[in-house]
């Protein structure tokens, strides 16, 4: 069995921890490309949303590598993305592949015994105790919660840096160092080192940089090639960006949903304009735009694929936000036609936009 | 817990209006004729009837509702969500308050789409100077989570639990006793026609389809004949579940008429940009791959002749089919 997985942001380096600790065989995928957008495209169904265009070119890749086996999250909320799965087989078996799907729904809807039996089959040919098994996966979380700090405060501390492209730097470099070893125990050091790293950097504090918070549907926020590296532009600019959606945040999100105990503040703050959970992670867009006023930022970026059903009612909403607590928000729809040009321009424009306001006389009246 | 919040109106004025208006004469309570009023309006009118209320419903969708809608709406919404927005803002001046069913659930974990669950959030959030709202969510798992609906909105409008009681049994009384679906008999040629209940039953949206199949001597079957267990069951077949309940009830609709010959071919009316329908029409395909599909997706940019060109090519088509006796798939 070689495992596979879609790509997801920093989820690889993640995974990388956790088959390596599991000593299995699995297939990175190459990094998302036009050329993985193209081939998904080709195949995918037309109106599908673009992180399962991205996806099956994901596959497919992995394929020519030898992958045989796709691990896939679940989700049987309203949003498409609980379907993926089901798509995506018949998708790759209509192409003449023979892969294996292992889907990891929540256990509300395929039952606690079902979801323990697969994650049997993910770990079966493993030979290492329960016990190593166990640990391997809090090392990959371990992985992820570091590596998304990382990548959080060197986007925040982009606008304060006095080297300009110092966090950049050194983010991508902790990025392709920690994929050189094997071990998730070296991973785990390697990742505190540049943790360290970063709080030691030259920064100026005097500096009232711009601030950016990222919001929108979870895939396309945290997946760079989606957003056309929204973020690194931003941090080339020298512009300071917060986002909320990360996939530490997602894991510890559904650990603590069954208790009602997930995402408290995004929760309150958001009540007063969206008060139920819809789906897909509208009420989370609509919170973070409330929180990052509150949190003295100058404006908030929503980005969603082309035709997301939760985000177009966040969508609706944010306007009144924006009129509400004098915000301004920007929204973003990318798919697979989405120009590069025409998108940056607009991200330039906002910027711009948010540096002049600053010098109006009302500004922050 | 998450059935008894009652949201009302963001809007200023809408605190406690519902009371106050009472005093005033009868209500006026404004119920827009889009999306699923087509299949629950018995239920929502004789509620508000016998509720002792004055219902104003908007005309039937014409072209002034689609243009409000457009203006109101985001750009991103499929065109039933516009229809509804024309709707609303039609009828807005015209009522003292406004019904915006938020449906959440009409099976138990089976949902609609996300975009009827933020429906009024969408709604308050694009249409100004709206009257107060009832917003509350439905669900109509069970009788008893649904009263908790009517219950919500009989005291918003400061009616007495026992008339909330006795309207609710006479709505759904209503409901029950209401009919609907299209079984023509007498055709040489029938198709299933299958999508969400308001893109079939919206004769403006989808350019009188109904009609121009008849006049084409082709017979139409909608889904509600079939019995909710069949559906159930061949739904059962696929990997997973599907989640939206328009989606697991046209699939296994069509998959059902398909092999039991009911039909001798499907037409799937389909809004631009429908997340569930984006997946259904691939599910559908997949499991019948050799039977007759048309697809006919509608948006506000729709030429009809385009639409009156596919439908007679494949009216043509299928009468054509039937006259070769040894009608056999290439495929074998």
């Amino acid at each position: 069995m070689k495992v596979t997985f879609p790509h997801m942001g920093n989820i690889y380096i993640a995974v990388k921890a956790l088959f390596d600790g599991l000593g299995m065989d699995y297939v990175i995928p190459p990094m998302n490309s036009q050329e993985a957008l193209t081939v998904g495209s080709r195949y995918s169904p037309e109106e599908i949303c673009l992180p399962f265009k991205i996806m099956v070119g994901n596959y497919i890749k992995a394929i020519e590598q030898g992958a045989d086996t796709v691990i896939l999250t679940g989700s049987c909320g309203p949003c498409r993305f609980g379907e993926y799965c089901e798509l995506q087989m018949n998708l790759m078996k209509d192409l003449g592949y023979h892969l294996d799907f292992i889907v990891l729904d929540m256990p509300k809807d395929i039952g606690i015994k079902e979801l323990f039996k697969r994650i049997c089959k993910i770990s079966s040919p493993s030979s290492k105790s329960t016990y190593e098994k166990v640990m391997a996966l809090k090392n990959a979380i371990k992985v992820m919660d570091l590596i998304d700090e990382i990548e959080a405060s060197a986007h925040y501390l982009a606008g304060f840096e006095r080297n300009k492209g110092q966090c950049k730097e050194i983010l991508e470099e902790c990025k392709r160092e920690v994929m050189n070893f094997s071990n998730p125990k070296v991973m785990i050091e390697t990742l505190k080192d540049y943790r360290e790293k970063l709080k030691y950097i030259s920064v100026d504090i005097n500096k009232n940089p711009l601030k950016v918070a990222i919001i929108g549907e979870i895939y396309t926020v945290i997946e760079p090639f989606s957003n056309f590296n929204i973020e690194d532009k931003l941090m080339d600019y020298g512009v300071s960006t917060k986002r909320g959606l990360t996939l530490s945040w997602w894991v510890k999100n559904m650990v603590m949903s069954p208790f009602k105990l997930n995402s408290i503040k995004i929760k309150q703050s958001s009540k007063k304009y969206l008060s139920m959970a819809i789906g897909g992670h509208a009420r989370e867009c609509v919170g973070e735009a409330v929180l990052a006023k509150k949190e003295g930022f100058d404006g908030a970026i929503q980005i969603f694929p082309m035709g997301c059903m939760p985000e177009i009612v966040s969508k609706s909403i944010l306007p009144t936000i924006s009129k509400d607590e004098n915000f301004p928000i920007m929204s973003l729809v990318v798919d697979d036609m989405t120009g590069e040009a025409g998108y940056i321009t607009r991200v330039e424009a906002f910027i711009d936009l948010l540096e002049r306001r600053r010098s109006n006389v009302l500004f922050g009246s | 817990m998450i059935f008894f919040i009652v949201q009302f109106s963001r809007n200023p004025t809408a605190n406690g209006v519902g009371v106050d208006l009472l005093k005033g004469g009868i209500m006026k309570i404004g119920i827009p004729k889009g999306l699923l009023y087509c299949k629950y309006h018995p239920f929502l009118t004789t509620f508000f009837t016998k509720l002792g209320c004055d219902v104003v419903i908007s005309e039937d969708t014409n072209k002034n509702i689609l243009d409000a809608g457009v203006k109101y709406c985001v750009d991103e919404a499929c065109m039933p969500v516009k229809i509804f927005h024309g709707h609303v803002a039609s009828i807005k001046d015209r009522c003292d308050i406004l019904v915006i069913p938020r449906i959440m659930q009409l099976w138990k974990n089976e949902y609609i789409c996300p975009k009827f669950c933020g429906l009024p959030e969408m709604v308050i959030n694009s249409i100004d100077n709206l009257p107060p709202t009832i917003s509350e969510p439905i669900y109509a798992t069970s009788q008893k989570k649904l009263y908790n609906w009517a219950k919500a909105a009989g005291k918003y409008l400061g009616k007495s639990n026992n008339k909330v009681r006795l309207a609710f049994h006479s709505a759904l009384n209503a409901q029950r006793d209401y009919e609907e679906g299209i079984f023509d008999k007498g055709y040489e040629v029938n198709v299933a026609l299958i999508g969400h209940p308001y893109n079939i039953y919206d004769s403006f949206s989808n350019m009188n389809l109904v009609k121009k199949l008849n006049k084409l001597g082709v017979g139409i079957v909608t889904g509600e004949f079939t019995h909710e267990d069949t559906l159930r069951d061949v739904a059962k077949k696929l990997y997973k579940k599907p989640f939206w309940t328009f989606t697991r009830e046209n699939y296994g609709f069509a998959i059902n008429v398909a092999k039991e010959k009911i039909v001798d071919g499907i037409i799937y009316v389909s809004s631009f940009n429908c997340g569930p329908d984006s997946i259904i029409i691939e599910l559908i395909k997949n499991s019948l791959p050799h039977f007759p599909f048309l697809i006919l997706k509608i948006d506000e940019h729709t030429g009809e002749a385009g639409i009156d060109t596919r439908i007679e090519a494949f009216a043509d088509m299928l009468e054509r089919r039937t006259r070769i006796e040894s009608n056999f798939s290439t495929h074998g």
